[in-house]
């Protein structure tokens, strides 16, 4: 539909003004939220993701796009169905103790929001008592970990053990990212997935929580 | 009584009182004199022709040191004559300290000769049974310092020395407090140092003549290190997983150094006894590793150092091959990371004394940008990655033959190379060149976009730039930015107002400011402002190694200087996003 094709264009634009202005007039046509949701918000940020990855578009305009994408989220929110605005899991997240890198982090969390995940940022140079504290707290269905430097990707073995020590009822899937991470680290560690991309991160927490809930 | 004293070729004169020293009288009329062993008549630097006035009796030490250089029977020593008449005086050249200039580009800078490492020819006196002065009183009387320094093992080594050079020997004397070595004869001409740039990516290592503060020869090579990780994280990295690997950092770096001084003065005829100081500048990382310091603490964040000064020290604990009696200066870091080579190099540009307002940046791996003005002289360090150096991009290289370093655009694409050798690829200077002139001809877009449906933009034969390349210059040039903006904002000042913006590191010369304006790597402000300082790391360190004074600066330098920290502002995300587009500002 091409009321939907304009949204997720002007969400991939980051042209805010335009997607609320897209939405309202969706909603007075009388379409469903969840089909704008899908097929115009979702759809645009995918291409966003998708574009990011492939270098096509950088850091700004990423951010910018999501911008757009909550401006027309804040708009449907009451017209969603409560199973629509149900989170689909929570996920606690912080770049570990020694780091101070920030942005990688937050587009993965952009990425995991626009897929329907509540986020919990812990920030940067997260120690792993605050990560496990969280963990007690929030009983998050995943853990995420940021590391880019290869002197403090050796602290996310710390926070693993930290959490596996705890003996938790339900273990949260524990995720890790950055620069110099590899799918070999994280099988050393013990993780339970890696990611080398925001978009991919979506992707793996949906297969591990997938994988997960067929499990149960 | 006064006195009237007149001073040729200068041609000032002065108003001088009875038993006033001439030399302290010559300094204060704003001669420079050389007063090599601060007025104790022992270097013989100072002599002056004494055209009219009294004519004291020579001392003995003076006697002996006119004949040693062929002057006439009216010259005198300046620090022993005191004042008993009206004086008309001549200063030869040769007593007036000569300035060295150390920066070979951009600012022209005087550095007074005075180095730490010093030499005095003696003629001791032979002890008789009437007279049995012990040989450590003998040094002591001669250099008129019950307090001087002669290590134990010198002192036991050195009568052998003294006697078989008839009593006649040259002092190695260190910062005028410490004997360092006893040599046979007169070696006076033969007093060298070496003054070392250590970076991360490449080591210069300089010959210098300390008697005349000229540079002998100058050789650059690879940071052996590299074969352990090309960047200091992954060396770090590297150092904390086996403690044995920390030494091997350390042994490997020398081995490169201690090899690059042989054959400099292989080539160069000096032989290495004759080398009694070696000084460092380098990144905290760099000189943490050359001293086999821990670093584990250097690369994950609060990233606190071991050191930041460190006393001069004694070569025995080091391994440079040099005199085995020499000595080893590192320059001080500034707070943790920021090192010793930006101290050096605000020495080398004497930024302190600098009236107005100044930035300084040091554009490599990590660049580091210092803010001058009248009230505060701060420092901050932003991660630039490694794309200046031509890593991490496709067709990237070092500034070396064959790298293209300078396009220019004028209906067809102009590549220029080092050496004029055929393109081996793209370094930094290029990479500007070529981001600037692909955004004016809309190749590129102002949010780094390649237009292009191939993401691609060909250059020369195999040699393009691709998309990803384009991003990671993105990061660069923002994370300059980002500093260079926050650091202006932080202290309220306006570009407008900057009186000058020195550019320091291996770009050199070959940087285009209307380029890097253009892609925001630097403000907008008059072109004339900005001013290549070269390499400064190393220039410092040749400024260390010949002036003692440079050391008291550097000293307050370190202790004066504040550092801003971005990574802790709460504003740094929001300025570095909105640097990643290359805009002008």
């Amino acid at each position: 539909m091409k009321i939907m094709i304009e949204i997720a264009v002007n969400v991939e634009k980051g042209d805010s003004a335009s997607v609320k202005e897209f939405v309202r007039n969706a909603l007075s046509q009388n379409l469903s939220a969840e089909k704008i949701l899908n097929y115009g918000l979702i759809k645009g940020m995918d291409s966003v993701g998708k574009k990011f990855k492939n270098n096509e578009i950088f850091i700004p305009e990423v951010l910018i796009a999501t911008r757009a994408m909550k401006a027309g989220m804040d708009l449907l929110r009451p017209h969603l169905s409560e199973e629509d605005r149900k989170s689909k899991g929570k996920i606690v997240i912080g770049t570990v103790k020694g780091d101070l890198h920030d942005i990688g982090k937050k587009i993965v969390n952009m990425m995991l929001e626009r897929e329907g995940y509540e986020i919990m940022d812990l920030g940067i140079d997260v120690p792993k008592e605050k990560f496990v504290e969280k963990i007690k707290e929030e009983h998050p269905d995943v853990v995420g970990m940021s590391a880019l430097l290869t002197t403090t990707m050796s602290y996310m073995r710390e926070v693993v053990e930290a959490i596996e020590k705890e003996e938790l009822k339900h273990r949260p899937k524990i995720i890790i990212g950055g620069a110099p991470i590899t799918q070999s680290y994280a099988d050393e560690i013990r993780a339970d997935g890696y990611a080398s991309d925001a978009a991919s991160a979506a992707m793996l927490v949906k297969n591990l929580l997938k994988h997960e809930r067929a499990v149960l | 009584m006064n006195y009237r004293l007149k001073i040729l070729p200068q041609n000032k004169t002065i108003k001088v009182r009875e038993d006033e020293i001439l030399a302290d009288k010559i300094q204060e009329a704003g001669i420079n004199l050389s007063v090599y062993c601060n007025k104790r008549g022992i270097c013989g630097k100072c002599f002056v022709k004494i055209a009219e006035g009294k004519l004291p009796t020579l001392e003995e030490r003076e006697i002996f040191l006119l004949e040693n250089k062929g002057l006439s029977k009216d010259y005198r020593l300046a620090c022993l004559y005191r004042i008993k008449s009206n004086l008309s005086i001549e200063i030869p050249e040769e007593s007036v300290i000569q300035d060295a200039f150390i920066l070979k580009t951009g600012i022209k800078l005087p550095i007074a000769l005075e180095p730490s490492i010093k030499k005095y020819y003696l003629q001791l006196k032979k002890p008789e049974i009437s007279d049995p002065y012990s040989l450590s009183e003998l040094f002591r009387s001669y250099f008129q310092d019950k307090n001087l320094v002669i290590p134990f093992n010198l002192l036991k080594e050195s009568l052998n020395i003294v006697e078989q050079s008839k009593f006649n020997v040259t002092a190695v004397v260190y910062n005028d407090d410490e004997i360092l070595n006893i040599e046979q004869k007169n070696t006076l001409d033969k007093n060298f140092g070496i003054a070392i740039d250590l970076g991360t990516t490449t080591v210069v290592v300089e010959l210098v003549d300390l008697n005349s503060g000229e540079s002998i020869d100058i050789t650059t090579a690879a940071n052996s290190q590299m074969e352990y990780g090309s960047d200091v994280i992954s060396r770090i990295s590297y150092a904390c997983t086996n403690p044995k690997n920390l030494d091997k950092l350390k042994e490997s770096i020398l081995e490169t150094i201690n090899l690059m001084i042989k054959q400099m003065l292989d080539k160069n005829n000096v032989n290495s006894s004759y080398v009694y100081e070696v000084v460092v500048a380098a990144n905290t990382s760099m000189n943490h590793l050359l001293l086999g310091m821990p670093v584990k603490s250097l690369a994950v964040a609060p990233f606190s150092s071991v050191f930041t000064c460190l006393s001069p020290l004694p070569l025995a604990d080091l391994g440079f091959k040099i005199n085995s009696c020499g000595k080893v200066y590192i320059a001080p870091n500034i707070k943790s990371f920021v090192g010793g080579d930006i101290s050096a190099g605000l020495i080398a540009s004497d930024l302190a004394n600098t009236k107005g307002n100044y930035l300084f940046i040091d554009l490599g791996t990590n660049g580091e940008i210092v803010l001058k003005t009248k009230d505060e002289f701060v420092v901050t360090s932003t991660a630039a990655g490694p794309a200046f150096e031509g890593m991490n991009i496709s067709c990237g290289t070092l500034a070396s033959p064959g790298a293209i370093y300078k396009a220019e655009y004028e209906n067809r694409l102009a590549l220029f190379t080092i050496g004029h050798k055929r393109a081996t690829g793209v370094c930094g200077t290029g990479l500007i060149d070529l981001l600037a002139i692909f955004l004016d001809t809309g190749k590129i877009s102002e949010k780094g976009k390649i237009n292009d449906k191939t993401k691609k933009i060909p250059l020369n034969g195999s040699i393009y730039i691709n998309q990803k390349d384009v991003r990671e210059m993105q990061l660069a040039v923002g994370a300059i930015k980002t500093g260079i903006r926050m650091i202006l904002k932080e202290f309220h000042l306006s570009k407008e107002k900057l009186d000058g913006i020195y550019i320091a590191g291996a770009f050199g010369n070959y940087l285009n400011i209307k380029n890097s304006m253009k892609i925001g790597l630097l403000p907008q402000i008059d072109e004339d402002k900005v001013i290549f300082i070269g390499n400064s790391s190393l220039a410092g360190a040749k400024a260390l190694l010949l002036s003692k004074p440079a050391r008291e600066k550097i000293d307050s330098l370190v202790r004066r200087m504040r550092y801003f920290s971005l990574a802790s502002h709460p504003l740094f995300q929001k300025y570095f996003i909105e640097a990643l587009e290359f805009h002008m500002y």
